[in-house]
């Protein structure tokens, strides 16, 4: 680093920097960021903390502005000691999206779980090494997709789930979602890659682990539709955005990913590609953590071009006047459909009601702007199970009380929490665009 | 006379707490009065350098000298009030390499340690110092809880046997067969603790000597028994930001200059300051220009605080002195050394010494030397040990590494109320009912706030300086009601209203500076909230119909309520 250096980002230049834009600096030691002055914004409304899920179900937990710009507030350089309660944030994000002060919330949090992870935590630990695979749960869906029948089998057999639950902290009331026979990639290799080529309409396409190894559905449902209307797509190689990382104080390793996806799709983006994800908390991570949390090259970049596959569509297509002239085979199909708090915090929450409105014999209806509780891992950790479902509760009432059977999200894990609550099937939006436009 | 040979003395600064505990350490009979509470003067009003002496080592050698030997004095008997943050003069490419030069050989020259880094390992300690910053010299700078002090001072000398009064104002001084024998004095809610809705009461207070050390008051006093002491009251202006932008002082590297110094400070820094002459240490001008200044030209080292929140200013004013016939016109340029005047020398009025000038790194050994000298009036022979005995709360130091747990609360809030209470903490904070955090801003919990209200009654002011509660971002407006909420049911609501308005007051004091951008929402905020859910926009709750019949609220006009149903 040269005297000239700047303290922030070197992929943004200074002058393009707003002036009322948080900009922290590297001051702890080992590149953590100083937040302090991201507390400068808060006011102590306590909005965040009456939106917070967590704290709505939990007295003992202290909630966003504790844990975020309160906890900052009183850090010095020196200082080590992050409260072990920022372990039960879900890192839903909903304070983002309700602080009407700009206050760096999550950011906050991230960064304080990191550290607590870093310092407080035994790596010696049951719990320590829980999350981390966890937090890694690409690793081992890499390994188990290898043999997805026998994974499965094993996963949910009633005896070894109890055993995981004592031995492992996982919770045995959830069953495991089952890994597909083939993944989105080997089929994507096997159709030949992409069969619609063009020069200016071009997208990236981040599949995500989910999507890949236990939905590859919804993958092919985003191919078969952008190439409905002309895109030429390119798979890139790519590693897990991250999201399950940062939630659990895994920086390190979501940094890990994150180089390897920034130098991945920044080459893209040059030549004309936008990058699009099928899973909301994947572009939030692509969006928002990553320039929050990391200063890669092209991560600015990355971020700007980054789209959700619908929002995508919504922008370029004229996707209302297709689904006008479209219907769904079925008698009426009504979808209960839960919004994501990661769509919610991109200005996503309304985008899959009002697109259905006009699609003939599908009917769509939002469940309420609750959260589903489960927050990707956090659900699925034993301790943190009965906190999940009484933050589903609201949810899940609201789909009992729903018309339809089926339900619909964008968000894996929200999925898996809504068909864990109510029984019901769970479908993407994507899955329905394209039964519409390209079955259909 | 007595036995025991006894004192007066007038002011609980920091020069006076410090007195007061030296001598009651010596044995002597030792009563301290002060209008305010403790701390109501100048030392309340610095800006909570611990200075190494490396702001003196070329003009004043003297005094750097001293600095640098009572910091290492106070990191041993204060450690609960000190922070050991080192400090930074800092060159920009404009200031003088010869003056930098001689900055580091005076520094030398008075035993200061010192390192020279260059511009790129400043920023690596400091990465929000200004890109242009060419080299800095490191020196043992400090940052000291003035409040915290002068409270452990007092405390030490009530251990001893010491009668500390405050909020009792001195109304004349006893003057007998040409000799001083002690004061009048005025309590403003009679003798002991403050009581709010007390009747005041006045008192002699007679005494062997009195010691004179209200600092900028000094000349109002001496008045009384007819000695003139020239005190230049000169006042300088302190911003405090809302978080720190540096966790070291950083000084800038030139001669004498108004807005020249940061401060880390507890949860904040502080920006300082200016040195104008004022002619009433209490009523002078506070003005926006100074605010402007510290701001625009602090930015020049720490860009950052161009954008920074502010959360208020307060201006304090230093005792100067200087003998008769001086002459000194810039008040800069005024000794920052102290003065010990007797006035059976110098005026021929036995019994009175006054202290002035000085500066509050220095205060013990200032105590020190005028403890020596009135001991030596009263013929005792005892000698100092304030310089070996901690101060109360920092008799043992391995506290806050000491795995004495969180006392149910969370770590941040365990650590902050460890680093003020020190070695009390257990003491203070192991209660038995529950414990919730009253201020979320410092980190101030109900146990710490009782133990406040203990020492000072229902004086709001003075359980903040102990407690730090109202002293963060939101200057009260989530905590000052929940504060005076804890005076009951000791104290009752109307004891517990007013001690409520006379703190509201002091917090708007400082924050009517500082009201643009995130703290002009905060207040804002703050007084919606208390306006909506306390009616203090519109004057007592008055059913009795007895009161200020414009602004009681008029519950009659209220009607029933629309009638519910379609």
């Amino acid at each position: 680093m040269s005297d000239a250096d700047s303290p922030h980002d070197p992929g943004v230049p200074n002058d393009e920097i707003p002036d009322d834009e948080f900009e922290p600096v590297d001051v702890f030691p080992e590149s953590e960021l100083d937040l302090r002055s991201g507390a400068d914004d808060c006011y102590k409304c306590s909005t965040c903390d009456t939106n917070c899920p967590v704290a709505e179900v939990d007295d003992e937990f202290p909630g966003p502005k504790f844990q975020g710009p309160e906890q900052w507030r009183l850090k010095r350089k020196d200082d080590a000691d992050i409260d072990p309660s920022i372990m039960d944030c879900s890192n839903c994000m909903r304070c983002d999206d309700a602080c009407p002060s700009d206050v760096p919330l999550s950011q906050m949090h991230n960064e304080a779980r990191a550290e607590y992870v870093e310092e407080g935590m035994s790596k010696l630990s049951v719990e320590y090494w829980r999350n981390r695979i966890l937090a890694n749960y690409r690793k081992g869906a890499w390994l188990g997709s290898k043999f997805p029948r026998l994974t499965n089998t094993l996963a949910n057999n009633g005896p070894l789930r109890k055993l995981g639950e004592k031995l492992f902290g996982l919770t045995a009331e959830r069953e495991f979602p089952a890994f597909a026979t083939q993944t989105f990639r080997e089929w994507w290799a096997e159709r030949g890659g992409a069969q619609v080529q063009s020069e200016d309409k071009r997208v990236a396409y981040f599949h995500g682990c989910y999507a890949n190894y236990n939905t590859p559905e919804v993958a092919k449902a985003m191919v078969r539709t952008f190439e409905h209307f002309g895109y030429e797509i390119v798979v890139p190689e790519q590693g897990c955005s991250g999201t399950p990382m940062f939630a659990n104080g895994m920086l390190d390793d979501a940094r890990r990913d994150a180089e390897t996806n920034i130098s991945s799709f920044s080459e893209l983006i040059d030549e004309g590609y936008d990058v699009i994800c099928s899973c909301t908390s994947c572009s939030m991570a692509l969006r928002q953590e990553y320039p929050e949390l990391f200063t890669i090259e092209g991560t600015a970049d990355v971020a700007a071009h980054t789209y959700e596959a619908l929002e995508y569509l919504r922008i370029h297509e004229d996707l209302r006047g297709a689904l006008g002239d479209a219907e769904i085979d079925g008698d009426g199909e009504d979808l209960a459909y839960h919004a994501p708090c990661h769509a919610r915090n991109q200005g996503l929450d309304r985008q899959a009601v009002e697109l259905f409105r006009d699609l003939d014999g599908v009917g769509v209806e939002d469940v309420g702007d609750s959260c589903s509780g489960i927050s990707g891992t956090y659900g699925w950790k034993a301790e943190k199970y009965e906190k999940s479902m009484a933050i589903g509760e609201e949810m899940f009432e609201e789909m009992e009380e729903a018309e339809g059977q089926t339900g619909m999200t964008e968000c894996p894990t929200c999925a898996m929490q809504m068909e864990h609550g109510s029984g019901y099937e769970i479908r993407h939006p994507l899955e329905v665009l394209e039964a519409a436009l390209v079955e259909g | 006379m007595a036995d025991t040979p006894s004192v007066l003395v007038i002011g609980g600064g920091s020069t006076g707490c410090g007195i007061a505990r030296d001598l009651a350490m010596r044995g002597v009979d030792v009563t301290l009065v002060e209008q305010g509470n403790l701390t109501h003067g100048t030392t309340g009003r610095m800006h909570g350098l611990l200075h190494s002496g490396g702001r003196y080592a070329v003009a004043d050698q003297a005094s750097a000298r001293e600095c640098i030997q009572e910091t290492h004095v106070l990191e041993d008997i204060a450690s609960h009030c000190v922070e050991e943050t080192g400090g930074l003069f800092v060159k920009r490419p404009e200031d003088s390499e010869a003056y930098f030069e001689r900055k580091l050989r005076g520094c030398a020259e008075c035993d200061i340690p010192t390192e020279v880094l260059s511009g790129r390992e400043a920023r690596e300690r400091e990465p929000y110092l200004a890109e242009d910053v060419d080299r800095a010299i490191a020196v043992p700078d400090g940052a000291v809880d003035p409040f915290r002090l002068c409270v452990a001072n007092a405390a030490s000398a009530q251990n001893h046997g010491a009668r500390i009064e405050t909020h009792t104002e001195v109304t004349d001084l006893l003057v007998e067969a040409g000799e001083v024998v002690g004061a009048a004095v005025r309590h403003g809610s009679g003798p002991g603790k403050r009581t709010h809705e007390t009747a005041g009461t006045t008192e002699r207070i007679e005494a062997d000597h009195v010691i004179n050390a209200t600092g900028a008051w000094a000349g109002r006093i001496g008045k009384m028994a007819g000695v003139d002491v020239a005190v230049r009251p000169s006042k300088g202006v302190m911003t405090v930001m809302n978080v720190r932008q540096v966790d070291t002082v950083i000084n800038r590297c030139k001669p004498k200059g108004n807005a020249d110094i940061v401060v880390p400070h507890e949860t904040t820094c502080i920006l300082g300051t200016t040195d104008e002459e004022v002619a009433d240490p209490e009523d002078y001008p506070e003005e926006q220009w100074e605010v402007d200044l510290m701001i625009e030209e602090l930015s020049k080292l720490l860009p950052v605080l161009q954008e920074a929140r502010t959360i208020r200013s307060y201006w304090g004013v230093r005792p100067l002195y200087e003998p008769p016939d001086s002459g000194t016109a810039d008040s800069e340029d005024i000794t920052r050394d102290f003065f010990l005047l007797d006035h059976a020398d110098r005026d021929g009025l036995p019994g009175l010494t006054t202290i002035v000038g000085g500066k509050f790194t220095t205060y013990r050994m200032m105590a020190e030397d005028i403890s020596d000298h009135v001991c030596d009036r009263l013929g005792v022979s005892a000698t100092c040990r304030t310089a070996e005995v901690p101060l109360p709360g920092s008799r043992d130091e391995r506290v806050l590494d000491d795995a004495m747990g969180e006392f149910g609360l969370t770590s941040p809030v365990a650590r902050r109320s460890k680093q003020r209470l020190g070695d009390r903490a257990s003491d203070v904070l192991d209660t038995e009912g529950p414990n919730p955090v009253i201020c979320s801003c410092e980190g101030v919990t109900r146990a710490e706030l009782q133990d406040a209200i203990e020492g000072s009654g229902t004086d709001l002011n003075a359980v903040r300086i102990r407690t730090r509660a109202s002293m963060g971002n939101c200057q009260g407006g989530f905590c000052a009601h929940a504060m005076a909420g804890e005076l009951h049911p000791e104290y009752d609501a109307e004891q517990a209203t007013a001690a409520l308005d006379e703190l509201y007051q002091e917090r708007w004091k400082g924050q009517r500076h500082a009201l643009w951008g995130e703290q002009l929402s905060q207040a804002m905020l703050s007084y919606a909230l208390h306006a909506t859910t306390m009616n203090r926009d519109g004057g007592a709750l008055d059913p009795t119909g007895t009161g200020d019949a414009d602004h009681a609220v008029d519950f009659a006009a209220f009607d029933g309520g629309a009638s519910d149903g379609d």
